[in-house]
């Protein structure tokens, strides 16, 4: 900070210069990582309809390049944007230099190593096997690290404010950095078993409810709410005029925070995650659509008065753009969490089409128009070309349509196809999963074009930019505050334990009891919502202390904000979580009980992990009449509770395998992970010619069976030499059948122990309520 | 055909709670804000205007 004191009996005037070398060093790296993560993007989308796109190499496989791409986009694009948007609009807006310059490129190299990092273990088959939280558990301690690094910065620049107010994107920042912190800590819970392994500490349905509230609420706090907090500070500048509603913004903020939470068991509806948290995540999914257009409502009508700018103005045609993206993935959000509407999305490329439609159009354009907007700020000269930032727009807007549209018709087919039924419902149509395949071959063509036009945009866009940062003076920017002497701050106790929460919260609970409890619960809540009412009714009377006054302190205060901020998300979370804790019990087990794997299955299901099985292959028989035909009775709870990490799936690009276990011979599988066409004619399955050549790691399974028992899987004691015993006779058995169907292998290679896994899938033995016993307390 | 599981009493409580806590948030909020002066909003809402950088 360069001063220039002028003061006066109040107040000082003083020079703030700010930090923004962090702005441009993530802004940078957003488009160098976002170039690199749409161009696997492509690379992957063109495997599905080529499969020799494969290249036959372990590493550049669908299965271990999918993460890699969703990684990169989530967290290295979209994420370093953010961190660019959060960094120059927060010191604005609270007027002071970020706190801690050191903190900054802490944050700053940190990130960029952690991403590092995930470009080189995930195509290694280094993963943990659990969608958006792929990375192992060193790099997941790394995450946790900086993410503090990031919010004491965050926090400590909020402690030095010049600006008393804090602006409602600041909210946004504020809810962002603690629910992320949450949901990642939880959702990446796990004992390890070497360096570079560990198993989650939640499995079957446990593990599935705690990923899809991590998933759900990573596309809400990650790629949503920083987001919004951006287009709450840069469209009204770069429009040159306020937010539509700034009362509208509140609403949008507080409500979104309190239901967005709610919603992630809508990734899991016709599962067989128990119904009433199916319904809670539908009702709540369409509550969603309520603050989700209210702020999309709010940021389109910032531009009133000023549409006309668009036909020039290329950072807010991407504005203007994005916000509509968000609202047609919000508005389809919600309709894709109806049941019967999610009977037909689910599993197929409807559900992708909607995700790039909001992280090409909302994330992709948001940042584009961030950048175009900032980098002449940043370097104090005009963008060097207008035509290119404008052409970048046509061809990202071209490529996103034809983009989603291929995967809503390549979708809906898959839905419509797989689904169907003749003969009154008990024959399908379509038996054989590959014609639905085939049919959409074409579409994964239309798919990879639009995702190059979109990739070829963001290109221009960094070469827009580097010429017109090349050779200019990187600036930061400064204002002349006027430091007042600060006002004393409500403490954490006088924002929480205030007489508005205490009361509401009760207000709230025994509402709750009343309507939803049974006498004499029920009763007695009626009774003590009417005297929680008269105290309530008789305190305001005696204080004469309107709780505005109260809630304008609250505003103003970060840390009380801050804690109400984390109890509205926590409790979503908690009424999910800790009931499903107490699912696995013995009479939730739907009177069947999955075996523990044998040593070598386990180990054939880490193979199946590595190689990423779980992108394209569910393991997850819904109650569909459809799913039941095609893949035999529907999953039962039971039947995955020693599954850690849970193998559900989210998307079919080829069949479930939840009851794939004596299907085929065991040569069947040799001749299809060596050959799947020779197999499956059609099929777009990648080679796996390494798993022929590779020995199976027993040598690990002694730590990994200890690590499984610690969690929860009832594997009785066994030695080292016993492990290696039971694989021995297994892969033996094994082998000799293969041999003697012509398929001869080494009983130690990776195929044999695949094998034994596949073979094991959908065993399990039916129990009695008093047997499961057992089970409850294991 | 299909039969799903176990619905238990105690459960039902956390469906009732969260939208009784969505709709409370919703209507508190809306009649705050409504309450706030619109000096206090015009404020608020010209905070990422007032402060340009000045070279």
């Amino acid at each position: 900070m360069s001063n220039a004191p002028d003061s006066t009996d109040r107040c000082t005037k003083t020079r703030i210069e700010y930090d923004d070398t962090p702005v441009r060093q993530f802004m940078v790296a957003s488009i160098v990582w976002g170039i690199i993560g749409m161009l696997v993007g492509v690379v992957i989308a063109t495997q599905l309809g080529v499969w020799q796109a494969n290249f036959g190499t372990s590493w550049l496989t669908f299965g271990r390049l999918r993460p890699l791409h969703t990684n990169a986009v989530i967290f290295a694009f979209v994420g370093n944007m953010m961190f660019a948007g959060i960094y120059y609009s927060t010191q604005r807006l609270v007027k002071a230099r970020t706190a801690s310059t050191l903190l900054s490129r802490i944050h700053f190299w940190g990130w960029q190593a952690i991403i590092v990092a995930a470009a080189i273990t995930l195509p290694l088959g280094l993963t943990r096997g659990k969608e958006y939280a792929e990375l192992i558990w060193p790099i997941n301690i790394a995450v946790a690290v900086i993410w503090v690094v990031f919010a004491i910065n965050f926090f400590w620049t909020l402690a030095r404010r010049n600006e008393p107010s804090l602006y409602v994107a600041i909210w946004f920042y504020i809810a962002t950095i603690i629910t992320v912190a949450m949901l990642y800590i939880v959702n990446h819970l796990s004992i390890p078993t070497s360096w570079t392994h560990s198993y989650p500490i939640f499995g079957g349905v446990q593990d599935a409810l705690v990923q899809w509230w991590y998933g759900h609420n990573a596309v809400a706090f990650f790629l949503t709410t920083p987001i919004l907090g951006i287009m709450y500070y840069f469209l009204p500048k770069a429009a040159d005029r306020p937010v539509y509603s700034y009362r509208l913004s509140i609403v949008h903020f507080w409500s979104l925070v309190f239901i967005y939470i709610w919603a992630g068991p809508h990734h899991l509806l016709n599962t067989s995650l128990p119904v009433w948290l199916q319904s809670l995540g539908m009702i709540f999914s369409l509550m969603l659509w309520a603050p989700s257009w209210g702020g999309m409502l709010n940021g389109l009508l910032t531009l009133r008065g000023a549409w006309h700018k668009l036909r020039t103005d290329p950072v807010l045609k991407f504005f203007a753009a994005a916000v509509t993206f968000y609202g047609m993935a919000t508005f389809e959000g919600p309709l894709m969490s109806i049941r019967s509407v999610n009977a037909l999305s689910h599993y197929s490329d409807w559900t992708i089409a909607h995700v790039h439609g909001g992280a090409l159009g909302w994330n992709g354009f948001m940042a584009a128009g961030m950048f175009y907007w900032l980098a002449p700020r940043l370097w104090k000269r005009p963008l060097h070309s207008i035509n290119s930032a404008n052409m970048h727009f046509w061809l990202g807007t071209v490529g996103i349509l034809i983009y989603m549209a291929s995967m809503y018709v390549s979708g809906v087919m898959q839905g419509l196809m797989l689904g169907a039924t003749r003969e009154s419902g008990t024959v399908l149509a379509y038996p054989n999963f590959i014609e639905a395949v085939n049919s959409t071959k074409i579409l994964m063509h239309i798919r990879a074009l639009g995702g190059l036009m979109y990739l070829v945009g963001f290109i221009m866009l960094g070469w827009n930019l580097w010429k017109t940062a090349r050779g200019a003076e990187a600036v930061n920017g400064s204002i002349e505050v006027y430091v007042t002497e600060k006002e004393p701050r409500m403490g954490l106790a006088a924002g929480v334990f205030s007489a508005p929460v205490v009361f509401t919260v009760l207000l709230l609970v025994f509402v709750t009891g009343w309507a939803a409890l049974p006498n004499p619960v029920g009763g007695l809540s009626l009774w003590g919502l009417l005297a929680t009412t008269l105290i309530m009714i008789y305190y305001l009377e005696v204080t004469k202390t309107p709780w505005s006054a109260w809630y304008e302190r609250l505003l103003a205060n970060a840390l009380p904000f801050t804690a109400l901020t984390t109890v509205a998300v926590f409790i979503g979370g908690l009424a999910q979580i800790v009931p499903t804790v107490m699912v696995n019990t013995a009479g939730s087990i739907e009177g069947v009980r999955q075996i523990p794997y044998t040593p070598l299955e386990l180990a054939g299901r880490d193979v199946y992990i590595r190689e990423g099985c779980y992108n394209c292959h569910s393991q997850q028989i819904r109650t569909l009449v459809g799913d039941v035909l095609r893949y035999g009775e529907y999953s039962k709870l039971g039947e995955s509770i020693y599954d850690h990490p849970y193998q559900w799936g989210s998307k079919r690009t080829g069949p479930d395998l939840a009851r794939q276990g004596g299907k085929y011979p065991n040569s069947w599988h040799y001749f299809h992970m060596r050959d799947p066409r020779q197999i499956s004619p059609g099929s777009t399955m990648p080679l796996y010619p390494w798993l022929f050549s590779d020995k199976t790691d027993i040598a690990a399974l002694p730590n990994k069976i200890a690590v499984q028992r610690k969690i929860g899987v009832p594997y009785g004691p066994m030695t080292e030499l016993e492990i290696k015993q039971a694989c021995e006779i297994q892969s033996n058995a094994i082998a000799t059948d293969l041999k003697n169907a012509g398929a001869e292998v080494a009983p130690d290679r990776e195929i044999v122990a695949l094998i034994a896994y596949l073979q094991k899938l959908g065993k399990a033995e039916k129990v009695s309520p008093a047997g499961s016993t057992h089970t409850a307390s294991k | 055909m299909f039969h799903r599981i176990i619905v238990e009493e105690w459960q039902r409580a956390l469906s009732v709670l969260s939208i009784t806590l969505f709709f409370a948030v919703f209507i508190i909020h809306s009649i705050r804000v409504r309450c706030m002066s619109r000096e206090s909003i015009a404020r608020l809402e010209n905070l990422p205007l007032e402060n340009d950088d000045q070279a």
